[in-house]
């Protein structure tokens, strides 16, 4: 059973950035987002970001803290887990 | 990348920033005074606080006719009169955004007048007829190198004969819009930058800036001794990580300072990577060279900072001081770096350095009779 989270985040994922012939479950937990396989650049990471915001209430500061936030699937599942706002996360 | 074939000369130059003329803003950097204030990043429409350096008593927020207007007035008014849009003497308008923010603004509010200050084009017209020019005017635009590429442009028009004298005026007044798109690309935040030093995280400053130079053949005591543009063509917001494209750029520049004893004004907005990238790449270029970056006490100017810190750097020579790097806390992230002033006598000129969205870079060298 996956985590919830993690499996809202690649949802999010697929959806914002309207990725074509990738499922949800296809994205690795442990791989790079940017500049990985899915092949994400900047502009999708800054279009993640403010869906992310948005849906889970937490504010990202900087580009640095964007990038150490996005650094895979887990690191995101871990960042919004502790920042964002627990009535918004899937249980 | 282009490299101009003969020099040219700068007959006049000047700006306008949040801490006034030309003059005003070499004296408020050399004292280490920053002009930047935390501001709402929508304007009236509140949103996170960041650092803007506006023309004093200008709110961010866009009026139609803009609130900017009559400081650019006054500093076309600063250029040397001349028959500026004939044929002989073409204007050359550069700057990223125009009034892009008035389309913001008529969306927001519905009111007309806002549409025509909105686009280049209807800008540019605006301004013609307000400034007196003829239809001799065309636009460059290519983000924050916009003002060395109209520089290039007019150097080009002059070279070849087309024309006598070249007008280039460049300016950049900020906008919630523009505000907005920088704060949401996570680099205007709500702390100042800090160009050039040891940081966590990278935080750039904006500023409102216009700046006009007359490019002349054989007039005036500045040479444009070269010229360099050069594109990555890597990415939208990103460069080359192993720094090519600023090694590019520069080395066209590189070849008119041999035999020079320099110093580097670089484009140091604050942001970690391209910071370390141009100094990497200014050592390279230009050994021993002292780096000074000066957005950390104007701003960013955006497309206007090639032209606007071209009139600083020509204030610098005539009071024979530089500023150093204004802004911020931290070491330095290169023993090249000067965060102080120092004297310019010792120096036969200065390359000035503008980088931009779309990996272009842009330098030229400044010498002085």
């Amino acid at each position: 059973m996956p985590d919830p989270l993690t499996a809202r985040l690649k949802q999010l994922i697929v959806e914002t950035l309207r990725l074509e012939d990738v499922a949800p479950a296809d994205i690795p937990d442990n791989e790079p987002l940017v500049g990985g396989g899915l092949s994400l650049d900047s502009i999708d990471a800054l279009e993640l970001v403010v869906r992310l915001e948005k849906e889970f209430g937490i504010k990202i500061a900087s580009s640095e803290e964007a990038r150490v936030a996005l650094g895979s699937v887990a690191t995101l599942t871990s960042y919004i887990r502790e920042r964002g706002d627990p009535a918004r996360l899937p249980s | 990348m282009a490299e101009s074939p003969a020099p040219v000369r700068v007959a006049a130059c000047g700006c306008v920033t949040a801490f006034g003329d030309a003059r005003s803003t070499h004296a408020a950097l050399d004292r280490g005074e920053s002009a930047l204030r935390m501001v709402p990043v929508l304007g009236r429409e509140g949103g996170d606080p960041v650092p803007l350096a506006l023309l004093p008593g200008r709110a961010l927020d866009e009026t139609a006719p803009p609130a900017w207007m009559a400081a650019v007035r006054a500093l076309a008014a600063s250029a040397p009169a001349a028959d500026w849009g004939s044929p002989g003497r073409p204007v050359f308008v550069t700057g990223s955004n125009f009034g892009v923010g008035g389309l913001y603004a008529l969306r927001r509010s519905g009111q007309a007048a806002f549409a025509e200050w909105g686009a280049p084009p209807t800008c540019t017209e605006r301004l013609r007829l307000e400034l007196g020019w003829g239809p001799d005017v065309s636009i460059a635009s290519h983000a924050c190198v916009s003002a060395h590429l109209g520089l290039l442009q007019a150097t080009r028009a002059v070279q070849s004969g087309d024309a006598d004298e070249a007008l280039v005026l460049s300016f950049d007044f900020l906008s919630p819009f523009v505000a907005g798109g920088f704060h949401a690309l996570k680099i205007l935040n709500a702390e100042m930058p800090s160009p050039y030093r040891e940081r966590a995280s990278g935080s750039i400053g904006l500023g409102d800036g216009a700046a006009f130079a007359v490019v002349s053949r054989d007039r005036g005591e500045w040479v444009l001794s070269g010229q360099s543009l050069h594109n990555e063509m890597h990415h939208f917001t990103a460069n080359r990580a192993d720094g090519s494209g600023f090694a590019a750029c520069l080395s066209g520049t590189a070849g008119a300072a041999r035999g020079r004893r320099v110093w580097f004004k670089g484009h140091g907005t604050g942001t970690l990577e391209a910071g370390a990238l141009e100094v990497a790449a200014a050592r390279a270029a230009f050994p021993g060279a002292p780096v000074v970056g000066w957005k950390g006490g104007l701003g960013h100017t955006l497309g206007s900072c090639g032209l606007v810190e071209l009139a600083v750097a020509v204030e610098s020579v005539r009071a024979g001081r530089s500023p150093g790097t204004v802004g911020g806390a931290g070491e330095p992230i290169s023993p090249d770096v000067a965060l102080g002033g120092f004297a310019t006598g010792g120096f036969d000129g200065v390359v000035c350095a503008s980088n931009a969205f779309g990996g272009a870079h842009a330098a030229f060298l400044l010498t002085h009779d």
